[in-house]
């Protein structure tokens, strides 16, 4: 087997590598000379972090982190960035969000020291593949007024990495590297460039006049970020060669242009071949600040320019603003941003791009009908498998569900009352989906707790937020304190499986990681202490650890109580429920398969069409369970009502 | 055999293994001079949702995501899931259709009859190859989760590929015991007819 130190970090320049796009940026930050790297995991940026994880001590970097959240990631690469540091974070689209109010005052600080550099992946999400809202981070380059580079491929992804590192070393400010999905998560061949060393020094220089946000400093250091350092990197995008014009003298009868950037020019060059049209391009590899020159230089040569891009007219509306500038006359075409009207545009706000979408769009521009009737294939619609996301077979999540259903089912024929839950960003957010149906409301990370409160305070219902340990730690303990102090009577689901699951099981502080490498230089956070120091009643049950044989009662039980609790005594209470990512326990050790006994089972169904587990279906008229997919969880011996089913397989 | 501008297009399920399968296939061609390029889907959109991942490759850089009608071959690795992806297919009924016959029941969702499906794919395509892939890996190496070998073994044919390139990338992949059965499939689906 092929170890990823290996592969990431061997080989000499102009080799090359079948890397995916993440890969690519880690190879190409340690071609940068890198030092930190902190990251709060989101698809699609996980891998890199992973990949930081598992070498960082082997290739010599100073220090990496799967940090609490991408405020504190951004926090604690900003200082090392201060102290000359070559860093880079990394987080996904909506990370951002949680790590803008930092990188306010980061972008307007200006490092004294000569290696001081900061790279910060962005990695969006179009068409939410594995994201809770659809968000183009590209807007946010505009408040921030930072330099950022959008890689096409993974080959790009390796150099824009090194150019962005190049970039930030010499202006002193943090530049985004900002990917999408199909960028991220495509796989490509890769030519390598050489390992660089880090350069770091041990001395220093910290000085308050360029580091510190507070008035009498921050002022001028905006002046020097905005007319200074931006000013250069303006001239930077001008000239680099990351923005460039393909096929500038192809002659179209349209006289028709078209700008792109990212995995959108790809889609554009597809889709040009395929109608078999030429058209000079326009690809934008700067994209913060727009290379403005270059732009209208182009423009000027044709009388219709296309803009395409995936989800936000970022670029069009800044491409609008140039030509009303110069005054040029030329029709632009793209999303006609100021319409918000599906009718006028051309390429969708929502949803992924692909190179059939930009074929249909450059029709409608043209007029062209390509040799194939595409439309017709486009418009086809076959009877198709609806198939949902489930949890894994022996998902300690499911058994949470199933149990909180009969437990909810109780007290609401005991009480009469209306039982309302709060869904957070996690695994368990499928939990949403039928038979449970456990949301109400759900926003983004570490929201539930919080939006319990909003209804629990104005009614008589019961309030269940359901978030995991990691999310928990990530931004659900300040909503947990503002529920205490102003005493809302919520129930709290903590479901505590030891790992930032949903992404590939990376450790979050709570995380036991003696079996692992980071074991060595991390120390777990007891859940149960924290939360015993609040206030809040809190109620911890286990059940891998034990292998209780009442475990699924036992919660049941614990859950009614404990929802009567907060429904008659109006008191906030927690319950942690502690079972091990299933995934995580299947790399320590052989999962201990169940089998049915076709004697004792007499086709109840409880096992696949209540409990639903994967590996369970109906076979001649009894439970089967198929031996490749189950993982021992063992649930379905204890919820059988006809102990039909066991560890050891009959002959 | 060389091949220019190849569209693979895999269709299945969130843990049949689709990713690893694109990486065998895309570094055993980039080792064969082939610019190659695949998009994959990870994270919650994978757990036993439906996937569908993309391969290209020829003598120039590709863009992740092909035009509809325009696919060279396309892999279910689970019956009904080829007719997510039969809009890739070629108008001229050239596109290759492998099919796993595995078939993964929803409960309380009709699974589409096999008449359904077949009515559909002659119009489709006229190189239809419907495979016992699961039950090969079952009978010969006792583990399901070899399919991907056998569905290997037997693609290669189609392919600008040596028996010699997909064993090394095979090793690459896995090791120990579930080497020597990966490796076990892969012959079988050699033999395949």
């Amino acid at each position: 087997m092929e170890d990823i130190y290996n592969k990431i970090s061997k080989g000499k320049a102009g080799e090359k590598r079948f890397f995916l796009g993440n890969e690519a940026i880690v190879r190409g930050a340690l071609e940068s000379g890198v030092d930190v790297y902190t990251y709060y995991p989101g698809t699609p940026s996980s891998e890199v972090g992973e990949i930081f994880m598992d070498i960082f001590k082997k290739v010599g970097m100073k220090w990496v982190e799967s940090s609490i959240n991408e405020k504190v990631a951004i926090e604690v690469a900003g200082a090392a960035y201060a102290r000359g540091a070559t860093t880079m974070v990394g987080m996904k689209n909506v990370g951002l969000n949680v790590a803008s109010d930092p990188l306010f005052a980061l972008a307007t600080t200006r490092p004294n020291n000569k290696n001081s550099a900061m790279v910060i992946l962005v990695a969006d999400d179009p068409q939410q593949h594995s994201s809770a809202v659809e968000m183009d981070s590209r807007n946010y380059l505009k408040i921030f007024k930072i330099p950022a580079l959008e890689p096409s491929n993974p080959q790009e992804c390796l150099e824009f990495t090194k150019e962005a590192f190049k970039i930030s070393r010499e202006l002193k400010l943090p530049v985004i590297l900002r990917t999408v999905t199909m960028v991220s998560h495509a796989r490509s061949n890769v030519r390598i460039g050489e390992i660089k060393q880090s350069e770091i020094e041990s001395e220093f220089d910290l000085s308050k006049e360029v580091n510190v946000a507070l008035r009498i400093y921050s002022l001028e250091m905006k002046k020097n970020h905005i007319y200074n350092r931006m000013n250069r990197a303006l001239e930077l995008s001008e000239n680099s060669s990351l923005n460039r014009i393909e096929n500038g003298k192809a002659k179209n009868e349209y006289e028709l242009g078209i700008i792109t950037s990212g995995v959108s020019y790809s889609y554009v060059h597809e889709a040009l071949n395929f109608l078999e049209m030429e058209a000079p391009t326009l690809k934008i590899g700067f994209i913060n600040p727009l290379p403005e020159k270059l732009i209208v230089e182009f423009i000027k040569q044709y009388k219709e320019v296309f803009i395409v891009e995936e989800n936000d007219a970022y670029l069009e509306t800044q491409v609008l603003a140039m030509a009303h500038k110069n005054s040029l006359k030329v029709k632009i075409h793209g999303k006609d941003p100021f319409s918000y009207s599906k009718e006028k545009s051309l390429l969708p706000f929502v949803g992924e791009l692909n190179p059939t979408k930009v074929a249909l769009a450059l029709m409608k521009i043209t007029r062209l009908e390509p040799k194939m009737d595409f439309k017709q294939i486009d418009e086809k619609k076959y009877d198709v498998m609806a198939r949902k996301p489930i949890l894994c077979a022996g998902c300690p999540h499911r058994t949470t569900g199933y149990t909180l259903q009969k437990a909810v089912k109780k007290i609401k024929s005991r009480t009469g009352k209306k039982v309302y839950f709060y869904q957070d960003i996690g695994c368990y957010t499928l939990l949403a989906l039928p038979p449970f149906d456990f949301a109400n409301v759900k926003y983004c990370m570490g929201s539930s707790i919080a939006l319990a409160q909003g209804v629990a305070q104005t009614s008589e219902s019961l309030n269940v937020a359901i978030i995991g340990d990691g999310t928990f730690y990530h931004s659900g303990i300040p909503a947990l304190l503002n529920g205490i102090y102003n005493k809302a009577p919520i129930l709290v689901l903590i479901l505590d499986n030891g790992w930032i699951g949903m992404t590939g099981q990376q450790p979050n502080p709570g995380s036991d990681t003696r079996y692992y490498k980071e074991g060595s230089y991390k120390k777990n956070i007891i859940l149960e202490e924290l939360l015993e120091g609040t206030g809040a009643h809190v109620n911890v049950i286990k059940y891998y650890e034990n292998n209780d044989e009442n475990y699924f009662t036992k919660l049941k039980d614990l859950i009614y109580q404990i929802g009567l609790d907060v429904l008659e005594n109006r008191n906030l209470h927690v319950i942690v429920i502690k079972n091990e990512c299933i995934q995580k326990i299947i790399k320590r050790q052989a999962p201990a398969i169940r089998y049915v006994d076709n004697e004792l089972c007499n086709n109840c169904g409880i096992c696949y069409s209540q409990f639903l587990c994967p590996a369970i279906d109906e076979k001649e008229n009894v439970a089967f369970i198929d031996s490749n997919i189950c993982l021992g969880c063992g649930i379905c011996e204890e919820i059988c009502p006809n102990n039909a089913i066991n560890r050891e397989e009959l002959e | 055999m060389s091949l220019d501008n190849y569209t693979i297009v895999i269709s299945g399920l969130g843990g049949q293994g689709l990713i690893r399968l694109i990486q065998i296939l895309g570094n055993a061609l980039m080792i064969n001079g082939y610019e190659v390029i695949t998009s994959e889907t990870h994270g919650l959109s994978q757990r036993g949702g439906k996937v569908t991942c993309f391969l290209r490759f020829g003598s120039k850089v590709n863009a992740p995501i092909p035009m509809i009608g325009t696919a060279d071959m396309i892999i279910a690795l689970e019956e009904s899931s080829i007719l997510d992806a039969l809009k890739y297919a070629k108008p001229n009924k050239s596109t290759k259709l492998v099919i796993s016959s595995y078939e993964k029941q929803i409960l309380g969702i009709e699974y589409p009859s096999l008449k359904y499906i077949l009515d559909i794919l002659f119009e489709i395509s006229n190189n239809i190859y419907i495979l016992p892939l699961t039950d090969i890996a079952v009978k010969h190496t006792g583990n399901i989760k070899t399919m991907n070998s056998v569905l290997l073994g037997y693609i290669l044919k189609f392919l600008p590929l040596n028996k010699k390139d997909l064993e090394q990338f095979l090793s690459y992949n896995f090791s120990g015991k579930t080497l020597e059965m990966n490796l076990k499939a892969f012959n079988e689906g050699l033999k395949l007819k």
